[in-house]
C-alpha cells in the first residue's frame, strides 16, 4: 500500500474526513441546543439552567476544538495533495470554500472567542447574541461546504473553456440539488446526533441519582423531543437524494464525450473495492435509522407511561443512543464519497488526474504523520468528552467560577 | 476590480503575521519567559483565546487562494522542497494548537508539561516554517538555499521579537503582589532580539547581491524597498528604545514581510472569472461589518493584562469519590 501514492492519499482523505465529520456532526448538533438552553436561562433568570449551559457549552467546547484542527487539515490537504482539482476546478470548487472560510469561519471562530472569554465580562444578552453568531455561521459554514462538495458529485453552474471550469452561474451553484438536499439531510441528522448525546449523558446520571437541580431530569427529555422530531425528516432529505441517480448531470460531456465517460466508468466496474465499501456504508446509515426510530419509539412510550428518567433499564438503554447517530453519519458519508468513484468529478476529473504528482516517500511520510496526529488527538477528545460528560455540571470546563471558591477572579457580574 | 481580490489577499496575510506573529512569538519564548506554574498559567492566558481570532485570518487567506488564485498555488507549492515545508508546518500548527485547548482540560504536571511541549514546539516549527517558506519562495522554490536560510533567520527572529514585545505588555500580573518577572524579561529580550533579526536580515540582503547563494528575485527593487522597510523598524528597535516601541516597530516589520515576498515575485495574479467573482463579493461583503465588529470587540476585551484563570487555563476540580 505504502508503494501507491493515489491510494495512500484517499485512504488519508478519507479518515481525516470521517474524524471530521463526527466532531462537526457534534458541534452542528449541540449549537441549537446550547443556544436555546442560554435564551430559556436568560429569560427566566435561572440558574439551574445557566449551570445546564455551562456544562453542555463545556462539552461543546472540548469538541470544537477537534473540529477546528482536523478541519484545518481537511483544508491544508485538499491544497497539497489534490492539486488537480484546484487547477481544473479552483474557480467554482475553491470560490466557496472560500467564502465558507472568510465569511463563515471567520465570524464563527472570532465570536466563539468572545463566547468563551466573555462569561463574566459582557452583558448577558450580548453574551448570549455572541453565541447566537456562533451557531448561524456553523450553519452557514456547513451549507458552503456542501456547496463545494455537492459540485463534486453533481457539477453545475460552470462551463469548460481550455480545460478549466469558468463558474458562469452562481445561482445555479448554489441551489445545486446535490448541495441542498445534503445539506438540509446534514442539518436534520446533526439534530439527531445532539439529541442522542443529550438523552445519553443525562441517562448515565440519572442512572446514578445524580441530579439534584432537575438539570439531567429535564434534558432528557428536551434529548428525546429532538430525536423524536428528526426522525421523518432525516429519511425525507436523505431519500430526495435517490432522485438524482441514474441521471447525467447538467454539465456532462463537456470534459470527455459520452463514449469517453461509458469507458472509464466500465473499466472501473460496478465491484471495486470502493464499491462494495460504499454499499456496507449505504446499509450501516439505514440501520442505525432503524434502530433509532426502534429506540425512539420505545423511549416515546416509556414516556406515555410514566417512566421516563425512572425507568433503569431504559435508562440503560438511553445510554447507547449516540452509537448510532455516529455510525449512520460516518456511513452517509463513505457510501456519498465512494459512490463518486472513479470520479472526484463526476463526468469532468479522474481521482487518478485529481491527485498531486508526488513520490511514494512524501505520500508515505505525510500520510504517517497526519494519520498517526489524528489518532492521537482523536482518542484524547473522545476521551475527555467522556470524561466531562461523567464528571458532571460541578467539573466542566465552563463550570462558574464560584464552584470553585478561589477569590483570584475579577469581579463577576451576576449572570 | 481587478486590484480588490490582491489587496483582500495581501491585507489576510500581513493580518495573520501582525497577530499570530505576538502568540506563535510568544509560545515560542516560553521556556524563556515563565518557569513557575503561574508565570505558565498567564503566558497561556496571554496567548488564549488570542489565538482563536488570529489564526482565522490565514484560515481566509488560504480560502481566498484556493478560490480566487488558484493558479498561485504553482509558485506556493511547487517543487518537493516547499511541499515538504508546508506539510511541517500543518502539523506544527495541529501540535499547537492542540496543546493550548488541551492543556487546562487534565489536573496533572505530566498531562501539562507534555501540552507546554506541544506548545512552544509547535510554535517553533510554525516560525521556523514560515521562514523555510518565505526563503524558498524568494529563492525560486528551494527552502534549503543559504539564501533561504538567511531569511528563515531573520524571520524566526522576528516573531521572536514580535512575541517578546507582546509578552512584555501581556505578562504583567493584574495583582500588586504577583511577580512581574516574565514582562521584565520579555521587555529586555525585545532589544537582543531586534539586533539579531537586524543581523540576519542584513546578512540575506548581502547574500542577495552574491551570485550563486539561491536569491532568485523577479524584481530585486521592489525587494530592496521593502527589505529596507523590515531592516528600518527592527533597526528602530534595536538600540534606542525599550519595549513600548517594539510592540509597534515589530508588526511593521513582520507584516513588510510577506510584502516582501509578494512585491520581490512576480506571481500569477490574474484576476477570477466574473462569476467567481460576482459570487465570493455577494457572499463576504454583507459579513464584512460582523468580522470588523468581532475582531475588534476580542481585542479590545483582551488588552487588560491576561488574568490566570479560566477555560483555557483552569483545571477541572475533581469531585470527591471518582
Ligand atoms: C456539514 C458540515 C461540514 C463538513 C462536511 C465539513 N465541514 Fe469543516 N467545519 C464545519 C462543518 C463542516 C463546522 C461545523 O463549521 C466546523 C466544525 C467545528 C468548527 O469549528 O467549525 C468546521 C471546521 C472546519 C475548519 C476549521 C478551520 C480552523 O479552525 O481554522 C476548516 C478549515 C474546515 N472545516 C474545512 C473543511 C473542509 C476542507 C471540508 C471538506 C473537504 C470540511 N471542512 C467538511
Ligand atoms: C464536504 C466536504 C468534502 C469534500 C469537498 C470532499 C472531497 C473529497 C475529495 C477531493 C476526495 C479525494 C478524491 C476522491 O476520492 O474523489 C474525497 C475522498 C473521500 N472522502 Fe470526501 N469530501 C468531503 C467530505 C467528506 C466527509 C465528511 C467524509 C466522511 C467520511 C468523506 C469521506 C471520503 C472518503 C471515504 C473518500 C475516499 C473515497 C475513495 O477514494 O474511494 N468526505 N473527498
Ligand atoms: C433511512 C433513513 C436514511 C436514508 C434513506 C438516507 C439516505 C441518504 C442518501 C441517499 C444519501 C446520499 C448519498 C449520496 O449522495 O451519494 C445520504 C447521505 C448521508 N446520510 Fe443518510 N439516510 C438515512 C439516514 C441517515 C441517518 C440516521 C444519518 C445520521 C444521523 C444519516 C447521515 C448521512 C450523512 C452524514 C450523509 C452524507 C452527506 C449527504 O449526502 O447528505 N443518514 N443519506
Amino acid at each position: 500500500m505504502f508503494e501507491d501514492p493515489l491510494l495512500l492519499a484517499r485512504v488519508q482523505f478519507a479518515l481525516t474526513a470521517a474524524t471530521h465529520y463526527m466532531f462537526v456532526a457534534f458541534t452542528l448538533g449541540m449549537a441549537p441546543y446550547v443556544l436555546f438552553g442560554q435564551l430559556r436561562a436568560l429569560l427566566r433568570v435561572d440558574s439551574t439552567g445557566m449551570r445546564a449551559v455551562r456544562f453542555w457549552g463545556g462539552l461543546y467546547l472540548v469538541n470544537y476544538a477537534m473540529g477546528i484542527l482536523s478541519g484545518l487539515v481537511m483544508e491544508l490537504q485538499l491544497t497539497l495533495n489534490w492539486s488537480g482539482l484546484h487547477d481544473m476546478f479552483g474557480y467554482a470548487f475553491g470560490a466557496p470554500l472560500a467564502i465558507e472560510t472568510m465569511a463563515a469561519f471567520f465570524v464563527e471562530s472570532t465570536f466563539l472567542g468572545l463566547w468563551i472569554f466573555g462569561w463574566d465580562r459582557m452583558g448577558r444578552w450580548a453574551h448570549w447574541s455572541c453565541f447566537l453568531v456562533v451557531t448561524l455561521t456553523a450553519y452557514l459554514s456547513a451549507y458552503w461546504v456542501m456547496v463545494s462538495n455537492g459540485l463534486l458529485k453533481w457539477p453545475a453552474g460552470f462551463s469548460v473553456r481550455d480545460g478549466a471550469a469558468v463558474l458562469d452561474d452562481p445561482a445555479a451553484l448554489m441551489a445545486n440539488p446535490s448541495a441542498t438536499l445534503a445539506f438540509a439531510h446534514i442539518c436534520v441528522s446533526a439534530l439527531l446526533m445532539g439529541g442522542a448525546v443529550v438523552m445519553a449523558v443525562s441517562a448515565y446520571h440519572l442512572r446514578r441519582r445524580r441530579d439534584p437541580d432537575g438539570l439531567f431530569a429535564r434534558a432528557l427529555r428536551t434529548g428525546t423531543v429532538l430525536v423524536l422530531v428528526g426522525l421523518v425528516p432525516t429519511v425525507v432529505t436523505g431519500g430526495t437524494q435517490f432522485v438524482m441517480y441514474g441521471q447525467e448531470p447538467p454539465t456532462s460531456g463537456q470534459s470527455y464525450t459520452p463514449a469517453e465517460i461509458e469507458g472509464i466508468e466500465s473499466a472501473y466496474g460496478d465491484t471495486s473495492t470502493a464499491h462494495l465499501i460504499g454499499i456496507s456504508g449505504d446499509l450501516l446509515m439505514m440501520l442505525s435509522w432503524a434502530v433509532m426510530a426502534l429506540l425512539g419509539l420505545v423511549t416515546a412510550l416509556v414516556w406515555m407511561a410514566g417512566g421516563l428518567g425512572r425507568w433503569r433499564w431504559h435508562l440503560r438503554v438511553a445510554a447507547v443512543m449516540p452509537l448510532f447517530p455516529y455510525a449512520a453519519s460516518v456511513g452517509g458519508w463513505v457510501f456519498r464519497e465512494t459512490e463518486r468513484q472513479p470520479w472526484t468529478v463526476r463526468h469532468h476529473l479522474t481521482t487518478a488526474d485529481a491527485l498531486t504528482e508526488m513520490s511514494p516517500l512524501a505520500a508515505g511520510a505525510s500520510f504517517t504523520l497526519f494519520t498517526a496526529a489524528f489518532a492521537v488527538l482523536g482518542i484524547t477528545t473522545a476521551w475527555l468528552l467522556v470524561r466531562f460528560a461523567r464528571l458532571g455540571p460541578d467539573a466542566g470546563p465552563l463550570r462558574a467560577p464560584e464552584a470553585d471558591g478561589d477569590e483570584r477572579r475579577d469581579p463577576v457580574t451576576p449572570l | 476590480m481587478d486590484l480588490l481580490p490582491v489587496l483582500l489577499l495581501t491585507v489576510l496575510i500581513v493580518g495573520y503575521f501582525v497577530l499570530a506573529g505576538c502568540d506563535i512569538g510568544l509560545g515560542m519564548a516560553a521556556p524563556r519567559l515563565a518557569r513557575t506554574p503561574a508565570e505558565r498559567r498567564r503566558l497561556v492566558s496571554a496567548i488564549a483565546p488570542y489565538f482563536l481570532g488570529t489564526e482565522v485570518w490565514l484560515v481566509a487567506a488560504i480560502g481566498v487562494v484556493a478560490g480566487l488564485f488558484p493558479a498561485l498555488k504553482g509558485v506556493l507549492f511547487g517543487g518537493g522542497g516547499m511541499w515538504a515545508v508546508f506539510t511541517v508546518l500543518a502539523f506544527g500548527w495541529i501540535m499547537r494548537d492542540a496543546g493550548l485547548w488541551a492543556r487546562a482540560r487534565v489536573d496533572t504536571d505530566r498531562w501539562r508539561s507534555a501540552c507546554d511541549a506541544a506548545l512552544v514546539g509547535g510554535s517553533w516549527t510554525l516560525a521556523v516554517c514560515w521562514g523555510l517558506a518565505v526563503g524558498g519562495l524568494l529563492s525560486g522554490g528551494r527552502p534549503l538555499t543559504p539564501f533561504a536560510l538567511a531569511c528563515a533567520a531573520a524571520v524566526v527572529a522576528l516573531f521572536l521579537l514580535r512575541g517578546a514585545a507582546f509578552g512584555a505588555e501581556r505578562l504583567v500580573p493584574a495583582g500588586p503582589s504577583a511577580s512581574a518577572a516574565g514582562a521584565d524579561e520579555a521587555a529586555r529580550l525585545t532589544r537582543l532580539l531586534a539586533r539579531t533579526a537586524l543581523g540576519a536580515g542584513l546578512l540575506a540582503a548581502v547574500l542577495a547581491a552574491v551570485p550563486f547563494t539561491g536569491a532568485d528575485l523577479g524584481r530585486p527593487w521592489f525587494a530592496l524597498a521593502a527589505a529596507a522597510a523590515v531592516l528600518a523598524a527592527v533597526g528602530a528597535t534595536s538600540g534606542v528604545s525599550g519595549p513600548h516601541l517594539s510592540r509597534h516597530t515589530s508588526a511593521l516589520a513582520l507584516g513588510a514581510v510577506p510584502v516582501l515576498v509578494g512585491t520581490a515575485l512576480v506571481l500569477p495574479l490574474d484576476p477570477a472569472p466574473p462569476g467567481t467573482l460576482v459570487l465570493v463579493g455577494a457572499a463576504v461583503v454583507p459579513l464584512l461589518p460582523l468580522m470588523v465588529v468581532g475582531q475588534v470587540a476580542l481585542y479590545r476585551m483582551l488588552r487588560r493584562p491576561a488574568p490566570d484563570h479560566g477555560f483555557f487555563v483552569t483545571p477541572p476540580p475533581v469531585p470527591a469519590g471518582r
